[in-house]
Parts: C-alpha cells; sequence; structure tokens
C-alpha cells in the first residue's frame, strides 16, 4: 500500500509540466464553480438562525378596491401608519416593532465633530430584541404607548465613532432635527446581510446611521425615505394626512414565542382586518401574508436569477474542464503504459495499478482543490470589486472550502476514470518488446 | 480531376476510421466543443442584452452633468433664498451651460409616479415620472423639445414638500404622447386637456424627445413629463450641466463656490451623471463582464484542450504521415487530411453543442425566464467554434506537414 502510495506520488511530480497543465484545468473550473456557489450559499444564509421560523414580515391588502397593490393579485409589501401603530399596540406577539427610513441633520455640540446629514430609522423599541442587535453600550427603548414620543437616541459604532470619539455615550445629549436627543444606547457592529428586516435600498444595504423612535417622525414630521405606495388620489397638503391615508411606507416584523403561535397571530391579524372592514378600510377581500425570515427571503428573490444562471454556466465551465483534464490525464498515463506493463509483468496485479492511478488522481484532486480554492480568493476579491455592496459578507468559510475539495478530487476521479479503464485493459506483452 | 477522384483525395473514409479507432481523445474533443458552444452561445446572448441596456441613452447630457445636493442645517436657513442664490452663482460661471433645481433625474433612481390619462375616469392610465423643474431644464438637461414651447418664469410655482397640486401646463415625453393620445403628430397634442391621478387637470404645452424615468430597468422606461414647479425641502438637489472637457475642473469648483457661500448648509453627494449611470446599472455591468470572462477564458481552455490533442495526434502518427508522405502524398494532401479531421470533429462538436445550446437556453427561460435564444447566436457561436479550432490546430498541423518522407525508413 505504502509501496503504491509512492508510485502515485512520485508519478504525479515526473511529468511536471502536464501534471500543473491538469490541475491548472481541473482549479479554474473549481474556481468557477467555487465562486458562484459561494454567491448563491452566502446570499441565501440564515440572517437570524436562532429564531428565523418565528421572526414574521406582516403584509396587509388595503389597497384600491379595483387595482392589486401589486399583479396579480398581492398586497403590497409594507403597511400604513396607522396598521403600524395599531397592530404594535395591540402587542399580540412577544416583540412587534414597525419601522421606516428618515434623515435628518445631525449638530453635535462638539465642535470637533461637524455636523452632517444623519440616515435614521425611525422604530419601536421592540426591534432590538427581535432581530438580536448587539449592543456595546446601553440599551434600546420601551416600545411607547402610541402619543408618547422620548427623545431618545440609539447610534451605531460609527456614528459614537464620530460624535463622541467612541467613548461611552450613554445619557449624553445630541443635537439633532433641531431638538435635543438623550443617548440610551450605541450598536456593536450589526450588518446583517441580507438586511432582511428592510430591503428596499437593496437586499446588501448599509444599515442606517442612528435609531430614534417611532413617534418622533410623525412629532417631527420627519421625511418618508424608502419607498411610498399611494392609491388614493387626494391626500390633501398635510402631514396628517399622509399619516391617516391608505400610503405604505412602514415594515412591521414581530416575533411569536413559538412556532405554535404563528396560526394564533394569522388568527389575530384577520380578526384585525375584519375590524378594519367596520370602520370603512380594507374594502379587499382579506389577503394577509406572514412570512417568517426565510419566506420573505425567497419571496423578495434576494438571490437573483443572474446569480443562479452564472452558478449554471461555472457547473457546465467545469465540465468542460473536466473533459479537458481527462485527455490530459489520458496523454500522462500513455506515457506511463510501458512502465505498468513491466509492474504486471513482475507480479503486479490489476488492482494495485488500478490503485496506483486512483491515488494519483486522488493527489491530482487535491491540488486542484487547492489552487481552485486560492483562484476563488482572487475571482471573489473581483466579484466585491464588481458588486461593491457585496464586499461585506463574501468570505470562503469552512463549507466552502470542503465544497471545492470535494469537488474537486469527485471532479478529478470522475476524469480519471476513462484514462484508469484504458490503462487496466492494457495488453502486458504488446509493451514488453 | 472529376468527383469521384476529387472526393478520393479527400479522404474522407480514412478519417473516419482513424477516428473510430481513436474514439476516447475524440469524444472528449467532441464534448468540450459542444458544452463550449452552448456556454457561448447562451452566455453571449445574455451579454449583448446587458450592454444593450447600459448603453441605452437617457436623452439628457450624459457625459456633461453632474449633481449634488444642498442641506441646510440650521434655524435661520432660507431654503427658497438660498436656492435662488446658488442658481443665480452657479449660471453666472463662464463654463457651465445651464444649472437646475430638480426633485430627480434619470439614474438618481428616486422620483415621483403618477398615473395619465386623456380622461377622468380612465381605467388604464399611463404610468409616467415626474419631473419638477424650472424654465433652465430643457437647457439644464439638454433635452430637444420637437413642438410647443419651454415654460415662461412666471409658471414656474415654487411648492411646499407635502403639496400634491400640478401647475397647469405640462410637457410630456414623445412615447408618454405617444401612450396617451395615438398619434405621432405632435403638434394636435399640444393645447390637448390631461388628467393626473385622474383628479388634475393639467394642459400640454410641449413634447420632449426622450428623457427617461429615473429608474432604469422600469417598465415604463421612456414615460415622463415635466412640471414647472421647484419644492422647498431643506435637502436640494441641483443638475449641472457645463462645457464639454470641463467637467471634473467645474465640479471642484462648484462645490467650493457653493460651500463657502453659505455656511448654514452642507454639500453633499455629488457626482457625474456618468457615474450614477455605472452605478445604477451596476448588476448589469457585474452580469457583463463576468460572462466575457467566462467567455473567454472557456475558448481558452477548449483551444488549448484541442491544440494538446491535435498535437498528441500528429505526434503518434508521424511514422504514418512519414509512410504517406514516401508513397506520394505531397504537403498540401497532409494539411488537407488533417485540417479535414478537424473540421469533422468540430462539426459533430458544432452540431451536438446546437442541441445543447438550445437545451440550456430552454432551461433558462423555464427556470429564469429569460428570452428565447434567437438563430443569430447560435450561428455566431458556430463560427467562433470553427475560428477556435482553425486557430488551435494550425501550429500543430504545420508541423505535421513537416515531417519528412524519410521517417518512414527510420525505427520506432
Amino acid at each position: 500500500m505504502n509501496y503504491t502510495f509512492e508510485l502515485a506520488y512520485k508519478n504525479t511530480f515526473k511529468q511536471a509540466n502536464l501534471t500543473a497543465l491538469i490541475v491548472l484545468t481541473i482549479s479554474l473550473g473549481i474556481a468557477a464553480c467555487v465562486i458562484t456557489y459561494a454567491l448563491i450559499y452566502l446570499m441565501s444564509a440564515d440572517p437570524l438562525p436562532t429564531k428565523s421560523a418565528r421572526v414574521l414580515h406582516v403584509q396587509l391588502d388595503n389597497w384600491d378596491p379595483n387595482k392589486a397593490a401589486i399583479e396579480p393579485n398581492l398586497p403590497p409589501e409594507q403597511v400604513t401608519w396607522q396598521d403600524a401603530t395599531n397592530i404594535v399596540a395591540a402587542k399580540q406577539a412577544k416583540y412587534q416593532a414597525a419601522s421606516a427610513i428618515t434623515w435628518g441633520m445631525v449638530t453635535p455640540t462638539d465642535k470637533n465633530a461637524a455636523p452632517f446629514l444623519g440616515v435614521m430609522r425611525a422604530t419601536h423599541g421592540e426591534f432590538f430584541p427581535m432581530f438580536n442587535v448587539p449592543f456595546l453600550y446601553g440599551q434600546g427603548w420601551q416600545n411607547a404607548e402610541p402619543n408618547e414620543a422620548k427623545y431618545v437616541t440609539v447610534l451605531t459604532k460609527e456614528v459614537n465613532e464620530r460624535v463622541f470619539s467612541g467613548e461611552n455615550s450613554i445619557g449624553k445629549t445630541l443635537p439633532m432635527l433641531g431638538k435635543i436627543f438623550t443617548v440610551v444606547g450605541v450598536l456593536d457592529d450589526w450588518h446583517p446581510s441580507p438586511k432582511f428586516y428592510d430591503m428596499v435600498y437593496g437586499a446588501f444595504s448599509k444599515p442606517e446611521d442612528l435609531y430614534i423612535p417611532f413617534q418622533i417622525k410623525a412629532e417631527l414630521e420627519l421625511p418618508h425615505g424608502g419607498i411610498t405606495n399611494c392609491w388614493e388620489t387626494n391626500l390633501g397638503d398635510s402631514y396628517q394626512g399622509f399619516l391617516n391615508s391608505e400610503c405604505t411606507n412602514f415594515e412591521l416584523w414581530v416575533e411569536v414565542d413559538e412556532l405554535t403561535h404563528f396560526s394564533d397571530y394569522e388568527f389575530y391579524l384577520n380578526s384585525y382586518v375584519q375590524q378594519q372592514k367596520q370602520l370603512g378600510r380594507f374594502a379587499r377581500p382579506i389577503n394577509n401574508i406572514l412570512l417568517d425570515i426565510n419566506q420573505w427571503l425567497s419571496y423578495k428573490r434576494v438571490v437573483s436569477k443572474d446569480i443562479y444562471v452564472f452558478f449554471s454556466l461555472a457547473l457546465l465551465f467545469l465540465f468542460v474542464c473536466l473533459f479537458n483534464a481527462a485527455s490530459l490525464i489520458s496523454t500522462k498515463f500513455t506515457a506511463s503504459t510501458h512502465e505498468v506493463a513491466l509492474r504486471r509483468a513482475l507480479g503486479a496485479n490489476q488492482q494495485n495499478i488500478f490503485l496506483q492511478s486512483m491515488i494519483e488522481a486522488m493527489i491530482l484532486g487535491v491540488l486542484g482543490g487547492v489552487f481552485g480554492l486560492i483562484f476563488s480568493l482572487f475571482g471573489l476579491q473581483g466579484i466585491s470589486y464588481l458588486y461593491p455592496n457585496f464586499s461585506t459578507f463574501l468570505t470562503l468559510d469552512l463549507t466552502l472550502i470542503s465544497f471545492a475539495f470535494g469537488l474537486s478530487i469527485l471532479s478529478s476521479l470522475i476524469s480519471a476514470l476513462g484514462p484508469i479503464w484504458f490503462l487496466n485493459r492494457t495488453p502486458i506483452a504488446k509493451h514488453l518488446t | 480531376m472529376n468527383l469521384k477522384v476529387f472526393i478520393t483525395r479527400l479522404s474522407i473514409p480514412p478519417i473516419f476510421r482513424t477516428l473510430a479507432r481513436q474514439k476516447y481523445p475524440t469524444l472528449m474533443l467532441i464534448s468540450q466543443i459542444s458544452i463550449a458552444l452552448a456556454v457561448i452561445a447562451n452566455g453571449l446572448f445574455i451579454a449583448v442584452d446587458r450592454f444593450q441596456t447600459i448603453s441605452t441613452l437617457s436623452g439628457i447630457d450624459e457625459s456633461n452633468s453632474f449633481f449634488l445636493t444642498s442641506s441646510g442645517f440650521t434655524d435661520n436657513f432660507n431654503i427658497q433664498n438660498t436656492i435662488h442664490s446658488d442658481l443665480a452663482k452657479i449660471r453666472a460661471l463662464p463654463d457651465v451651460v445651464n444649472a437646475v433645481k430638480t426633485n430627480s433625474f434619470p439614474y438618481s433612481d428616486s422620483g415621483d409616479e403618477f398615473a395619465l390619462s386623456t380622461n377622468q375616469d380612465s381605467l388604464s392610465p399611463i404610468p409616467a415620472a415626474s419631473y419638477k423643474l424650472d424654465e433652465h431644464g430643457i437647457e439644464a438637461l439638454g433635452l430637444e423639445l420637437v413642438a410647443g414651447e419651454n415654460f415662461s418664469t412666471n409658471e414656474v410655482i415654487w411648492q411646499s414638500p407635502h403639496t400634491s397640486k400640478f401647475a397647469p401646463h405640462v410637457l410630456l415625453t414623445t412615447r408618454t404622447a405617444q401612450a396617451l393620445f395615438n398619434t405621432d403628430d405632435w403638434q394636435s397634442t399640444l393645447g390637448e386637456p390631461i388628467y393626473i391621478d385622474n383628479n388634475q387637470l393639467v394642459i400640454v404645452k410641449g413634447i420632449i424627445k426622450t428623457l427617461h424615468a429615473p429608474w432604469p430597468g422600469w417598465k415604463h422606461l421612456e414615460h415622463s413629463f415635466i412640471t414647472p414647479s421647484v419644492v422647498t425641502h431643506n435637502s436640494s438637489r441641483y443638475l449641472i450641466r457645463v462645457k464639454p472637457g470641463t467637467l471634473d475642473d467645474m465640479m471642484s469648483e462648484i462645490e467650493s463656490t457653493l460651500a463657502l457661500g453659505n455656511k448654514q448648509r452642507l454639500i453633499r453627494k455629488m457626482k457625474s451623471i456618468s457615474d450614477a449611470k455605472k452605478e445604477v446599472y451596476g448588476a448589469d455591468l457585474a452580469a457583463l463582464t463576468i460572462l466575457l470572462v467566462v467567455i473567454v477564458s472557456l475558448s481558452f481552455i477548449v483551444g488549448l484542450g484541442i491544440t494538446g490533442a491535435t498535437s498528441l495526434k500528429i505526434l503518434k502518427q508521424t511514422k504514418q504521415i512519414g509512410i504517406r508522405r514516401a508513397l506520394g502524398a505531397n504537403k498540401y494532401d497532409i494539411f488537407r487530411y488533417f485540417l479535414l479531421e478537424n473540421l469533422i470533429i468540430t462539426s459533430i462538436g458544432i452540431f451536438t453543442g446546437i442541441v445543447f445550446a438550445i437545451a440550456l437556453n430552454v432551461f433558462l427561460v423555464e427556470q429564469h425566464a429569460f428570452q428565447k435564444l434567437p438563430l443569430s447566436y447560435l450561428i455566431i457561436a458556430a463560427l467562433v467554434m470553427y475560428l477556435l479550432n482553425i486557430i488551435a490546430t494550425i501550429k500543430p498541423i504545420l508541423k505535421a506537414v513537416r515531417v519528412s518522407p524519410i521517417t518512414a525508413t527510420q525505427g520506432n
């Protein structure tokens, strides 16, 4: 066995040029597959693995009685201010939080920190525990009563760095939006990819700079970020008119205690819509959609069809490389036919020869995997350059590395299969003359 | 030479006999060629489609324009005065063609959509993007007015961001007018009333040749209209068009002029239109690049494979070639023999490749809603494979041609 392995090992390096060519061919095919598979695998990774099945995205159909929000008959993807505040206030789940993007000027008192336009997420306090948002200092706030607005804020690590030079800023004040806010929390690094809780600016966009209580948006009449969809024609000119309208601009998420409460929550939403129907809203038939995080990600097709196409093409690319490698391996084995015939004549059986060839193919596969991974690293660099948003999550983890080696060894064995078969059928006598 | 002799000299039957003897290498070559053809045909088709998307022109002067945002942050910041004085300052610069305050522009990816119709109760209104510009808008964007006239200064209204009222006149793009009035006679559409969101009546004052909506990839990309209004929002976007060749200089000059002139606001998000375009078409540009890399490297690998296989084959047959030469075959016969052999292999590969390409396309159409592959891409891919094959085999074949008849007499 040791002897067989030694021979296989020696053979690998005997025709170094040919070996290099085989390894190059296999590794290019492997790299193409690893890069494209990495995209699919990383983009569809569960962003909240501990409880993604219990965290639910709420959609209600408050749309135009004559026209669906999204053809053919889908409800809007976001909810109205009224529904957001009502459903959060009803507290029918463990956690519930609505949120929306807005922005405004942040004007630190410290003269060394320049004023800047902060992108903010107006949300309920339960946003933080629901999404397991990590805190560096302090914590979020409690969900307030619908009409109560507290001037508190949670900063990202980046903003805390910028305004308070990274020190513990809990309890300090920060003037912004023309008011004085108190810092109650500072986040640690947090960049869920995909940014499942709000993907209107793209599934891999950056989280907002600051967090403020939901009610502040109404209190200070802050601008509507993200996408606003309306179907009514006359909203009036006031900000309150927008809040009372059927315009959707708010993401609504809830977390249920246990999976079994999913249907309870569905039942609650139905009764909520029934009750609103009595008030003259929701003219369309009930069409609520309640999706957990992973269902929501596939509903939004986070992995674009381009990526799947790249993967299909990469697989075909690998096939071409394999056929190519098969030819090369065949050449390599042909060159050693004489030696094989000699070994057979001296008593080695077919199994020995077969084993030796298989080990040779395995070595090629391992080398293909190593170089394939090196090429993949370069390839992923290229991908982050082409898709700047992906750079935050593109890495080769253990799964991808095992995928690369597994695929590479499998590939080299497959492409060596034909040549090995031919080698074993070699009549001994012919080569001994 | 009669036909029979010609065909004999083409030595087709011996070629097939040789190929049948070398089943394995031939099969490997044919498989490579056919899969490569399938990938190249489909990849090229998608790449060309993306290239067309990226090279669509929006109607504005894309290469000489840029934009920036001015955001006020103090309590006594006066929006209307700031916009007035900023624009006056910018327009006075010698290298500036014109500048305008705008809510949106092509490639900005944000803007407002409204439904237009010719009667108030229309059930199938025409969706269109709105651009809120003053009378400088046409020149600042570099638009072409094909009928009617521009707004006059006193038609422009200043509005708060929460209002949904429209000024009495609008300019439409040709495609919008076509969709609304079903005519190509732009003059006839002037003065016609239309409804915005079924409830506000406005009059068509002019027709713009092309002005795309701000959302690339939108189904109604060519539908937009201009309304003479300036929205006074704390953050104002200016779109500035400069004389050719001065873009970089003017961007830094205007940025510092504005920043120094008024300390109650920030100048942010300054970017040229071409950069904004590259960003919004990022995914298409990426797909195009990736597909081209795939096509080129695949061609390279297949080419190497063909060269390698042919070299090996010729090396193995050196003695036979020598014998044939000794028996009277001239260099041209040898050349023709190997060329023909390769053409036969390539043709079989292309034939099966076309079947593969169609199968792959059917898969893409069914699974990912792609378009059907036009025949022309199969022909192009087939030509690419023939060309690749000739390039890859020319060197080994020339080597075969140089095999001397003496080889026949030499030992193994």
